[in-house]
């Protein structure tokens, strides 16, 4: 069996219990993902950026819950003049979550990106913000902000300062919105081609655990009483989800929002995981799965510290 | 090392781009001007105070003899740009987003100079025509094959 394939079974194995149906989670997991984009709405107007595409991409397919999302049948939408311009940019559909949730604190407000690279999500807020207020994008590898400071030029975000530091020791800044999206095992990201190398053991699992909690634990220690604090990753794994969510709940003064987007079926938080339980708020977490949505794996949760 | 630009630069770099391009003062006035190292001109938001950044907002110009125009600025500000546009067809913008240089054939109402470089109301960027040549002044690291236009 190939390494790839191996990854596969051993993900399907692992979480197959937690999911509704298997033999639906298995197909998907199976399937390759369609390329999505979204429109960047500061480089021109999104019906007219949408009509230029459909000139050589008729088969466009708006996504329903996300109105400024798009799927392409395209494979190589990067070699496109939209994208050399700025007017699009590529992104799964799970990534562009975690801005649709805080829509109501993001305008003009100060947003703190605590792991921005390679700038997805920091030039989607960009985007929603029309480059008002201030983001700051913070990454802790200096090899990462080349791609990140590539997209903010591509897509002219003018309201984002750049810093380059490991966020455990980020001096303490005032922000509404503190965004904690994590690295992780991206397991969720396995629709992908080579999206992952090879099955992650338990101690992987650990590692990212940890490195998870010092994020997340950093940011509900800075945030201000009343401010949004939003975790994400890309993996199944309830040891980088809910586990982290339930011990920062147990140990910050922050509360776990409800959250829902219109039109996206979604799963709640898990309470119980390999005979650990978690706190029972995190069944406010959302998490979506492959097969629900047709799209890659994703875990969210919005807190707000009392 | 990022400071922020005196007045009168700053009103140099908008009455330039009046001049050579038409746009309205107005347009850059809700920005935050700073220089940096190589006489590179950036707008972008606040100064942080507790950190210190690797990068400030969007690099618009570059100052020499005369300010020179970023690709980003022209890109995000063509849509207010009203003189010295050069438009190209299918052939010439493939050719121009790889980095050639462009030698047109017809007459070109431009002032040497930097242009804005445009494919109908997509902006590629800046350009430098001599006369007789458009010199290619997209940043290397953009350089694309464009198969989709």
């Amino acid at each position: 069996m190939e390494p790839f394939q191996t990854i596969r079974q051993g993900i399907i194995e692992r979480y197959s219990v937690l999911v509704d149906n298997p033999t639906e989670f298995a197909e998907a997991i199976h399937k390759p993902l369609e390329q999505s984009f979204r429109i960047n709405t500061l480089k021109g107007d999104k019906e007219n950026i949408l009509e230029q595409l459909k000139n050589y991409d008729s088969e466009i397919t708006e996504v329903p819950w996300n109105d400024n999302a798009y799927v392409s049948q395209l494979n190589n939408l990067g070699s496109s003049l939209e994208h050399f311009v700025g007017q699009i940019y590529i992104q799964e559909l799970t990534s562009m979550i975690p801005p649709l949730i805080v829509k109501d604190v993001i305008d003009n407000n100060t947003i703190l990106d605590c792991c921005a690279a390679p700038g997805s999500k920091t030039t989607q807020i960009a985007g929603m913000m029309q480059n008002r207020g201030h983001i700051i994008a913070n990454d802790s590898r200096h090899a990462r902000l080349k791609s990140l400071r590539g997209n903010l030029d591509r897509l002219g975000v003018t309201n984002a300062t750049v810093t380059l530091r490991d966020f455990k020791s980020f001096p303490n800044t005032e922000a509404d919105l503190y965004l904690v999206d994590a690295p992780c095992s991206s397991e969720g990201t396995i629709r992908k081609k080579n999206a992952i190398a090879r099955m992650w053991k338990e101690k992987d699992y650990k590692r990212f655990t940890k490195l998870q909690k010092g994020l997340l634990n950093k940011a509900c220690e800075m945030a201000p009483s009343g401010s949004t604090i939003v975790y994400s990753t890309c993996t199944f794994s309830p040891e980088e989800n809910e586990r982290v969510i339930s011990e920062i709940i147990d140990n910050h003064p922050v509360k776990v929002e409800n959250i829902g987007i219109n039109g996206l079926k979604t799963s709640p938080g898990i309470t119980e995981w390999n005979g650990k339980r978690y706190n029972k708020e995190v069944e406010k977490c959302m998490r979506i799965w492959p097969h629900h949505n047709d799209t890659d794996a994703f875990f969210v949760a919005r807190l707000e510290k009392c | 090392m990022l400071r922020i630009l005196d007045s009168e630069r700053i009103s140099l770099i908008q009455e330039y781009c009046l001049e050579r391009f038409g746009i309205n003062q107005e347009k850059l006035e809700n920005y935050r001007w700073y220089i940096g190292s190589k006489n590179r001109i950036y707008i972008g938001p606040e100064e942080l105070k507790r950190i210190k950044p690797e990068s400030i907002g969007l690099c618009v110009f570059r100052l020499d003899k005369t300010p020179k125009p970023t690709t980003n600025f022209l890109q995000l500000f063509g849509r207010y740009i009203t003189k010295n546009i050069i438009e190209l067809d299918d052939n010439e913008t493939i050719n121009y987003c790889s980095g050639k240089d462009l030698n047109p054939e017809r007459k070109l109402d431009v002032v040497p100079g930097f242009v804005m470089v445009r494919h109908k109301d997509r902006f590629l960027g800046c350009g430098h025509w001599n006369g007789s040549l458009i010199k290619n002044q997209i940043p290397k690291s953009r350089f694309c094959k464009i198969n989709f236009l």
